[in-house]
């Protein structure tokens, strides 16, 4: 029978950070970013259960850390960050999550909210006429292994080369848009057909395109740095890898789990099942993983090639969509950090957390119909090895939500709030209802007011639009 | 319990993915169990005037409960792949580590849900009142 964990066993640090003192196999102390007031909630399910788990990983330097929108998931919570020491730590997929690289991307116009509303509703039917959710039906394009081992080698740079995108789109993307440590021939062929038809899908859940305005500016210089202004249209983004990082995942969860005992690596949940980085089957999940994330953000880049497709059409060919940023939240990525006052190459998962280096934008997506933010990385966030949180985090399961709520009554409310929502199934729109969300407004400010990055933006929804 | 005659059931106590309970009176129906419960998260748009479709599938694993979930995964890779939804599974060889079977099915139109992959997370088959049981949690 599950025991949720007691507030008691938390010392609280400051207003909006929470430890969990090291003991029994834990090997780190463990942190969480979190209010007062949202951490009763955090407390009944098993995401702390799953945050201390991640403490006793090999190698795991630090904290293991949690952000406000900490969920729980499986071997790590969601929300999770994990540094690891690359000679004495591990990598672990379950730190990575299923859906490799599922980040979002922000595009940004010339046009305002009112030179738009007129077109919104022709807009919205146009993008969710050319990005199609690909679930069973995937795209009439079927790529040739030799194609799709180029895009996972090269991410959206590919892409970009083949003329499906421009230079900025790849400047303005994490890692450029690809990680060089990618290997096509450590991903198996099962993973590379699932994954021949679906560049360019948006998959289901909570994968979404929106079309939103930049309801209010906190931080000027850095909103003029980035091209947003109040009342200006956005076109937002949010996917990953679909069936191929997926597919990676399972056959390197199924391989560590076998490879673990030669390692002497014990651990409560198989789905932390996790290697040495340095041992072989570590270093092919890397390479594997980073094919994958390249995957993802070609996956990304060719909706956006998609969407500028059907905004011209609407708006003719002199009115263009940049990108502002491109940004994981599913990911393992080495990075340099300061440990114990050394500069440090460290193996950093962020199971739904994203990345925020100093001035790096942040975009962080609401639940349907609610706002979503950009935020800015910032000095303070070293002490979360630069990360912060990736969403509002889940409250209810889906199945609850198709059964006390109605699509159709969702579908109302969002257009009484003058928000357009554009989907072909009903059960989805219930599943993602904004009730089954933690409040974005609340998770945000625990990471602004924490330090772990700043608020730039605040981004309200005009169009919600899921694939066909 | 809901969906019983089926011989699982889709809970509620998990709130970012898709946790059931599947039993069976046999393993190999348990198996079948939980790949209906599969079907019935992806809610498949099934094409009926067509011939039913076999395909055969080979698996081993490192023991029983990793056997349902690498099971699963792999007709998962069939469904979508093939765009194909199985309903029936021959099992001609049923050890604790290895399957050699044939899943008879049906193409489909699409997909209403896609699943990611179903996990290891504290899945455990126990025997209980006759039946074999466990809860799978499905990452969607």
């Amino acid at each position: 029978m599950f025991k949720p964990m007691q507030k008691e066993n938390l010392q609280k640090i400051n207003d909006y950070l929470w430890e969990f003192k090291k003991s029994g196999k834990m090997t780190v102390p463990a942190r969480i970013y979190i209010s007062s007031g949202m951490l009763n909630e955090v407390l009944k399910d098993r995401s702390t259960e799953q945050l201390i788990n991640t403490s006793t990983l090999p190698g795991i330097l630090g904290f293991a850390m949690a952000m406000p929108d900490i969920h729980e998931g499986y071997g790590f919570p969601i929300g999770g960050v994990a540094a690891m020491d690359l000679e004495q730590g591990v990598i672990s997929p379950g730190g990575v999550g299923y859906d490799i690289n599922c980040g979002m991307r922000l595009l940004k116009s010339e046009l305002s909210e009112k030179e738009i509303l007129p077109y919104l509703d022709q807009l919205a039917t146009e993008i969710q006429k050319e990005v199609p959710s690909g679930l069973g039906k995937g795209r009439q394009i079927k790529l040739s292994i030799e194609s799709l081992d180029k895009i996972l080698k090269g991410g959206a740079k590919r892409l970009i080369e083949q003329g499906y995108g421009e230079k900025d789109d790849f400047e303005n993307c994490e890692s450029n848009g690809f990680i060089e440590e990618a290997d096509p021939a450590v991903v198996s062929e099962h993973a590379k057909n699932r994954g021949r038809d679906q560049v360019g899908t948006l998959g289901s859940g909570n994968h979404f395109l929106e079309i939103q305005k930049v309801e209010q500016v906190f931080d000027q210089e850095t909103a003029r740095r980035l091209g947003l202004f109040p009342g200006q249209i956005v076109i937002m983004i949010h996917t990953g890898s679909r069936g191929l990082g997926h597919q990676i995942a399972t056959d390197y969860i199924q391989l560590m789990m076998r490879k673990m005992g030669r390692y002497n690596i014990l651990l409560p949940d198989r789905e932390l099942a996790c290697v040495p980085f340095r041992s072989s089957e570590g270093q092919n999940y890397f390479r594997a993983m980073s094919a994958g994330a390249n995957y993802a953000w070609a996956n990304r880049q060719m909706i956006t090639y998609f969407v500028r497709k059907a905004w011209k059409k609407i708006f003719g060919e002199n009115i263009f969509l940049k990108t502002v940023y491109d940004v994981a939240h599913n990911i393992a990525k080495i990075e340099k950090h300061q440990v114990n006052g050394k500069e440090k190459l460290l193996l950093v998962h962020r199971k739904g957390a994203t990345r925020a280096f100093p001035a790096q934008p942040v975009l962080i997506p609401g639940s349907m119909g609610t706002a979503s933010y950009v935020l800015v990385g910032t000095e303070q966030g070293k002490d979360s090895w630069y990360s912060t949180c990736h969403g509002a985090g889940r409250t209810m399961s889906r199945h609850a939500a198709t059964r006390t709520l109605s699509g159709q009554e969702i579908i109302n409310q969002l257009k009484a709030k003058g928000i357009l929502v554009k989907c072909y199934s009903m059960r989805g729109i219930a599943e993602e209802a904004p009730q089954v969300y933690k409040n974005i407004d609340a998770v945000v400010e625990v990471v602004h007011q924490a330090g772990l990055s700043k608020k730039v933006a605040r981004l309200t929804p005009l169009a919600v639009i899921k694939g066909e | 319990m809901e969906n019983n005659s089926c011989g699982f059931k889709i809970l509620e106590n998990h709130p970012a993915d898709v946790r059931v309970y599947v039993r069976g009176k046999t393993k190999q129906k348990l198996f079948l169990n939980a790949l209906l419960a599969m079907n019935k998260i992806l809610d498949p748009q099934i094409r009926t005037r067509v011939k039913s479709i076999s395909r055969k599938i080979k698996i081993k694993s490192i023991d029983l409960n990793a056997l349902i979930v690498d099971f699963l995964n792999e007709v998962l890779y069939q469904v979508q792949t093939n765009k194909e939804i199985y309903f029936q599974v021959q099992f001609k060889k049923f050890k604790d580590t290895e399957i050699n079977a044939e899943l008879i099915g049906r193409p489909f139109e699409s997909l209403k849900e896609d699943i990611k992959a179903a996990t290891y997370h504290n899945l455990e088959i126990k025997r209980k009142k006759g039946f074999f049981e466990t809860m799978i949690l499905f990452d969607v």
